[in-house]
């Protein structure tokens, strides 16, 4: 069963009209759900600079006080790297906003989209999208 | 040499060049890597890269496909914007914008349908496992081109790996063992690098993320033409009976990329996905 909290960052952001993407390791679609965009806010817990992805951590708090982790997928590293990315751009403790898409499995997993880091810099995931005829 | 290595200020000196040997390495990674200035770029009047300038030639004479390349990004942004990795439509759909489209066996057409309704969750590199040859044209990775008149190496970031084709003359092999990348021999046509390939594996190599398949049948003709400085076009030709009812030809474009490095992609690090892979 969806918790309450889940719902509201399901329902959180409006509808996306970009429905497709993917990511070049594997397709985006197989993973993620792009009928499910979401916006979380938390605080960084751990960074992994790894491929096929680079991946990190948040602590969520709901409105009834419960953390969850969540963790997030980007791109490869060297792709970061080259959109700007630096490794010490996001370090445990750090408060971020992520707009992304959820794990079709049901996961805490998503895909970031975008990263809203603490200083308000938005960067991209890296996420490789495709743009559909629809 | 006895006497002058005694001096001391031939001491400082070495000293003052280790202590610069160390410094240089400590260099944070971006510095190390990515920002290294690509050397004899043609320039513009006012200071830019001039990629529309020549092709430029090898001391013998032949067009130098030497350098650092990736693959078109011709996709289209979504419409709020685009802030995305935008990727090469042939790496999704290799018959993109191919008249008639790619012509598939039954069997493969059934393949592909089945494997593009399962969002290509079976893609081979989805496992790490190598994209070969005509994804390293297409696959969102930087490759290293390395040429002497014998022998060029494809370098790949994308798996850390290298792809050779032997200029020295020989012949394709008749029995090959089937490899990811198959075996490769090239020959100069006028400005055209022409490469033919066979002694491919008869599973798991997908030509694109729809899932169009290789098989051992397969050889593959590229003709690779350094336009200009900065793009690099190449015909690929699949003749594989097997899999396609009649030989089919895609182009594809791939660009220089200034003042960067190949960068490892290790991607069997921390492969998380295939567990939520549905």
């Amino acid at each position: 069963m969806m918790s309450v909290a889940r719902r509201a960052l399901v329902t959180a952001l409006g509808v996306i009209l970009w429905t497709g993407s993917i990511v070049a390791h594997h397709s985006f679609a197989a993973e993620y759900d792009a009928k499910k965009p979401a916006t979380l806010t938390g605080t960084v817990t751990r960074v992994e600079w790894t491929n096929p992805h680079v991946r990190f951590y948040i602590d969520v708090k709901d409105q009834a006080g419960v953390v969850t982790n969540w963790e997030f997928t980007m791109g490869a590293v060297n792709g970061l790297l080259r959109r700007g990315w630096t490794m010490k751009m996001l370090a445990p403790g750090d408060s971020v906003r992520v707009d992304g898409y959820l794990a079709r499995d049901g996961s805490h997993l998503a895909n970031a989209r975008i990263v809203t880091l603490s200083d308000g810099r938005k960067m991209s995931g890296g996420t490789a999208a495709d743009a559909p005829s629809n | 040499m006895k006497i002058a290595r005694s001096l001391p200020w031939i001491r400082r000196l070495r000293r003052c060049a280790v202590l610069a040997a160390l410094l240089l390495l400590a260099a944070p990674l971006a510095a190390q890597w990515l920002d290294y200035p690509t050397p004899g770029v043609p320039k513009n009047a006012d200071g830019t890269p001039n990629l529309n300038a020549p092709a430029p030639r090898t001391a013998d004479r032949k067009p130098d496909l030497s350098g650092i390349w990736r693959p078109e990004r011709n996709q289209k942004c979504p419409p709020d914007g685009c802030p995305d990795n935008q990727m090469s439509e042939q790496f999704l759909d290799f018959g993109f914008g191919l008249r008639g489209g790619i012509p598939y066996q039954p069997w493969a057409a059934a393949l592909v349908k089945e494997r593009s309704e399962q969002n290509g969750k079976d893609d081979p590199t989805s496992n790490c496992f190598p994209g070969g040859i005509v994804r390293l044209h297409t696959y969102p990775a930087f490759n290293k081109i390395v040429q002497t008149p014998r022998l060029i190496v494809i370098l790949s970031e994308r798996e850390v790996t290298y792809r050779q084709i032997f200029m020295d003359g020989r012949p394709l092999p008749v029995d090959p063992l089937p490899t990811w990348k198959g075996y490769s021999v090239g020959h100069w046509e006028g400005d055209t690098l022409v490469v033919e390939s066979n002694g491919f594996r008869n599973e798991g190599i997908w030509l694109d993320r729809k899932g169009s398949p290789l098989t051992d049948a397969a050889r593959i003709t590229e003709r690779i033409r350094r336009v200009n400085y900065g793009r690099m076009e190449t015909q690929v030709t699949i003749n594989d009976s097997k899999a396609y009812t009649a030989p089919f030809t895609v182009t594809l474009n791939e660009y220089l990329a200034l003042d960067t490095e190949l960068l490892d992609f290790v991607c069997l690090e921390n492969n998380t996905d295939a567990a939520h892979i549905k």
